[in-house]
């Protein structure tokens, strides 16, 4: 397959200003258990070559399924005609930031012996029954699931700059849900995330040290105390996220709005754009001074961790805030080097083989302050809310203005956790939030958060990708608003 | 792949599976797509896919498992099947008796006109020129044309252990522009249809640009319920929640569907006419669903009343009800069962102006973005507009909107329209995540008597 591809990207570079073309094998897993019947048992393996071309400043971009010469060229050819086939712009076509030509080899996610592919079928699905069963009983708890995710890809790169490199990797999780329904009253529990549970690139020891079963008791009385909670009350208050619950609100509100190919427009009719411009680089206040985020590609156990991008950029860290302050961008090679930065913060990737890599997250981090652990937090608080577990999220195209509801809600009272509260909400505006932020805690805390659901491109790409946060505490914030 | 090799694909891997199973399906379906994207008035990205793929569905003592490859050569074929027998015994070893009915028997078919040669030839100088004229119409109001255009051909066989060998062959095509101005305010338009040359690119860049010619300061409105005219992609996203949160008959049997307990209730106005019509004149045409069964039209609400909701075989089977062609994976889903082919039946109004008239202070909205449920079980969805926001005033647009937060009942503004145009619309997004799967909502533009926004 290297000198398939090498050969290739020596033909093109003759043809085109730049190109590279990727080989990947893909494989994922889904496992279900629902109401005592196995739901899902599906697996699925592709591959392919996705061959990408520069040509005055637009990409063409050709995906063919197999692996020999002849898939590889016939995708070389479609690129350079559909690249050809646009009308051209004059200005377009500025060189991309350098990068010298990366090579060697990148293996993460499993240990031996923990190949989550090679663990049969029958053990991952007893674990699964046994923790649905666990939940099950109460004829109000209409739907009680459990499900197990594996995705393993393995990668081979090369580039008309001389570039040539393979990786694979591995990742795994799942987790449980729970729905009560009562009358017109329908709540939700999950663990240890909503949507499709916690992930992370690591072998099957992570999916077995959920520990599904010990937690399913407590999710489905939770669901059920949760029909006849009292409604989170619209106030001005005090808010308290769970790390979950703040790795979606550092997602939506942080990582998007800090892709540079949003902020330069290029998404502008899709994903959207930014609130943040090129200028603001070291000059715009994000948010309080306890606020450090970090884009971390090196992160170990995160969706986001590779050996290089996907088009040869090494992994690396990049900080996006520093004490409230935005220093950075996640970027392309074409996009860092249309505001000068001198080097591409190695964000580039692309869903399988048959989609051209964007900009995209890699491990965007909420770095640990020095609150202590969550219950010191709460211990910390004289009134306020705690909200945990995400349920519904919206923010518009410039990611300002955001909506968030969570599983539950508990108030704060005195320093102590009060009464569970359902319906739980919030919103706000991206730098008044992140301004109100007053308390992180601790390192002992701080953990990383899967999320395997990230849409962005036309046609669409479904991005894995990590986010480390510890609980945080953020004041004055509307919540009870939907 | 020409259409008789790719039926013979799934028969082959049909043939793959051992004996001793209670059923099997092969499904088999072949994508060659092609779209553009641009932004800032100059082409960025165009994506070019010719894939196959093959998922052969095993039942054993009903539980369904499947397996899934790109690859048609025997042995990954084999390889495929093996892997779903192997893991469909596990499931029954495990769990005992599954409540997965078996596979659905043959029937007869209705034929379509939803293949266009002419747009599966997949010519890059189609939307290429389609693109030139979004830059020129855009750029006379001095504003940037961004969007996409986007075709695909998609071919589909089944072939089960029930007798079934069927294969749909189907063409789309959509067209997105939208106008930037250097101010920042956006406006878009869209169009789509089965064929590329139904789409009239130039008349879709105009309506985008002429959102942004006015220059006017957008103003801020307070929060609060407002009547609104929506254009039919606003109306499409609301329709489109209703056929979710709604009409999923799993939702529906497990108690959780916005319309549990008001089947044959009345949940909108007297005149919402709301069904999935898979041969409706504009839709994207489709021939069977995941599972063979023949797509046909089905009520979902009718003179305002709730009517039925759209089944798989799994769903059904928990429901007592007979499948409805809706299954979006062989053997069902455990994400329920979900309408592909949604149309909303107009109204009597000419256009969206003569929506706006009798409203004294209002909304327009051209489209929601970013739209999700807060409370699914009473249909609460939030999100906000986006290109193209403006002020009603004394029955007319009168200024561009900041954009607006909704949070409000999908249903409720089904209950609160209270005039349609008469012209619909076919509004699709070129989303496909994984494989190509065109859908869209036949709709026209409605005028409600209010909607909540919230910020």
């Amino acid at each position: 397959m290297r000198e398939i591809l090498s050969n290739l990207m020596d033909a093109a570079s003759r043809r085109a200003d730049y190109a590279d073309v990727r080989h990947v094998r893909s494989r994922a897993e889904r496992l279900a258990v629902r109401g005592g019947s196995v739901e899902a048992a599906d697996r699925t393996e592709e591959e392919g070559i996705g061959v990408r071309v520069r040509l005055g400043g637009g990409w063409g971009f050709a995906a063919a399924r197999g692996s020999d010469r002849a898939a590889a060229e016939e995708a070389l050819e479609r690129a350079l005609a559909v690249a050809d086939g646009a009308p051209r712009s004059a200005g377009a076509g500025a060189p991309l930031a350098p990068e010298r030509p990366a090579s060697g080899r990148f293996t993460a996610g499993v240990a031996p012996g923990e190949d989550p592919f090679e663990v049969p079928v029958s053990e991952k699905l007893a674990v699964l029954a046994a923790a649905e069963e666990a939940m099950r009983g109460d004829p109000r708890l209409r739907v009680t699931s459990a499900h197990f995710l594996a995705f393993g890809e393995e990668k081979v790169f090369a580039s008309s700059e001389g570039a040539l490199f393979e990786q694979s990797t591995a990742e795994c999780g799942g987790g449980i849900v729970a729905h009560a329904v009562e009358g017109g009253e329908a709540q939700i529990r999950s663990y240890p995330a909503s949507f499709r549970g916690d992930v992370a690139q690591a072998g099957y020891g992570h999916f077995a040290a959920l520990d599904l079963e010990t937690h399913a008791p407590r999710v489905a009385e939770e669901a059920l105390a949760l029909l006849s909670a009292p409604v989170c009350p619209a106030q001005r208050t005090t808010l308290i996220l769970d790390g979950e619950q703040l790795a979606l609100q550092l997602h939506e509100s942080v990582g998007h709005a800090v892709e540079l190919d949003r902020i330069l427009g290029s998404e502008a009719s899709y994903a959207g754009t930014s609130f943040l411009s090129p200028g603001d680089l070291g000059r715009r206040g994000y948010g309080s001074s306890l606020m450090n985020v970090t884009a971390d590609a090196t992160t170990p156990g995160g969706l986001g961790t590779f050996g290089w991008d996907d088009e040869g950029v090494p992994a690396q860290a990049t900080p996006i805030v520093r004490e409230g302050v935005l220093t950075g961008f996640l970027s392309s090679r074409e996009s860092a080097a249309e505001i000068g930065l001198e080097r591409s913060a190695g964000c580039m990737r692309a869903a399988g083989f048959a989609r051209q890599p964007l900009v995209r997250m890699t491990n965007l981090h909420l770095e640990p302050g020095a609150a202590g652990s969550l219950e010191d937090l709460i211990a910390d608080t004289d009134r306020g809310v705690l909200m945990e577990t995400n349920r519904s999220w919206s923010i518009d195209s410039r990611r300002l203005h955001f909506q968030f509801a969570t599983e539950l809600a508990y108030e704060i009272r005195a320093g102590r956790r009060g009464r569970l509260l359902r319906n739980p909400s919030y919103s706000g505006v991206t730098p008044e939030f992140w301004t109100g932020l007053d308390a992180v805690c601790s390192r002992s805390d701080w953990r990383l958060h899967g999320v395997i659901n990230c849409g962005k491109g036309e046609p669409g790409q479904a991005m894995r990708v990590s986010h480390g946060t510890s609980p945080a505490r953020f004041r004055n914030v509307q919540v009870g608003v939907a | 792949m020409a259409v008789p090799a790719l039926l013979e694909v799934a028969q082959r891997a049909l043939e793959s599976v051992p004996p001793g199973v209670d059923g099997a399906q092969a499904t088999a379906s072949a994508e060659r797509s092609l779209t553009l994207r641009f932004a800032r008035s100059r082409p960025t990205q165009a994506t070019s896919i010719d894939d196959v793929s093959v998922l052969v569905t095993v039942v054993r003592d009903g539980h369904v498992a499947a397996a899934g490859t790109n690859r048609s050569e025997p042995d990954a074929l084999a390889a495929c099947a093996a892997a779903a027998c192997a893991a469909a015994e596990a499931a029954a070893r495990m769990a005992g008796s599954g409540a997965y009915p078996g596979l659905p028997d043959p029937a007869a078919l209705r034929g379509h006109g939803g293949h266009d040669p002419a747009t599966a030839r997949l010519d890059p100088s189609t939307g290429g020129a389609a693109m030139a004229v979004a830059f020129e119409e855009v750029g006379a109001v001095g504003a940037e044309a961004h969007g996409s255009w986007s075709q695909g051909e998609v071919e589909t066989a089944v072939a089960s252990s029930a007798g079934l060998a069927v294969l749909d062959r189907v063409t789309d095509a959509a067209l997105r522009v939208s106008a930037l101005e250097p101010g920042g305010r956006s406006g878009m338009a869209t169009a789509a249809a089965f064929a590329a040359g139904g789409i009239d690119a130039r008349a879709v860049a105009r309506r985008a640009a002429a959102k942004v010619a006015d220059l006017a300061e957008p103003a801020r409105l307070e929060p609060g319920e407002y009547p609104v005219v929506l254009e039919a992609p606003a109306v499409a996203e609301v329709v489109d929640w209703v056929g979710r949160l709604a009409f999923d008959g799993l939702a529906y049997a497990e108690g959780r569907s916005a319309v549990s307990d008001r089947l044959g209730r009345r949940v909108a106005a007297p005149s919402i006419n709301l069904s999935d019509s898979p041969r409706f004149r504009g839709t994207l045409p489709r021939a069977f669903d995941a599972e063979g069964v023949p797509k046909n039209p089905l009520p979902l609400i009718q003179d305002g009343v709730a009517h039925r909701v759209v089944h798989d075989t799994r769903s059904a089977a928990l429901a007592g009800a007979s499948t409805t062609g809706h299954a979006l994976v062989p053997g069902g889903s455990g994400s329920g069962a979900v309408p592909t082919n949604l149309v909303l039946v107009g109204g009597g109004a000419a256009d969206e102006a003569e929506l706006c008239r009798p409203i004294e202070r209002g909304v327009y909205v051209t489209r929601f973005w970013y739209t999700n449920p807060v409370r699914p079980r009473e249909g609460i969805v939030t999100g906000t507009t986006r290109d193209g926001t403006f002020l009603i005033e004394d029955g007319q647009v009168t200024r561009p909107l900041e954009d607006l937060r909704l949070t409000d009942s999908v249903l409720g503004v089904l209950e609160r329209t209270q005039a349609m145009t008469s012209r619909l619309e076919l509004v699709t997004e070129v989303r496909h995540y994984g494989r190509r799967f065109a859908t869209g909502v036949v709709c026209p533009a409605l005028r409600a008597s209010s909607l909540r926004f919230t910020g």
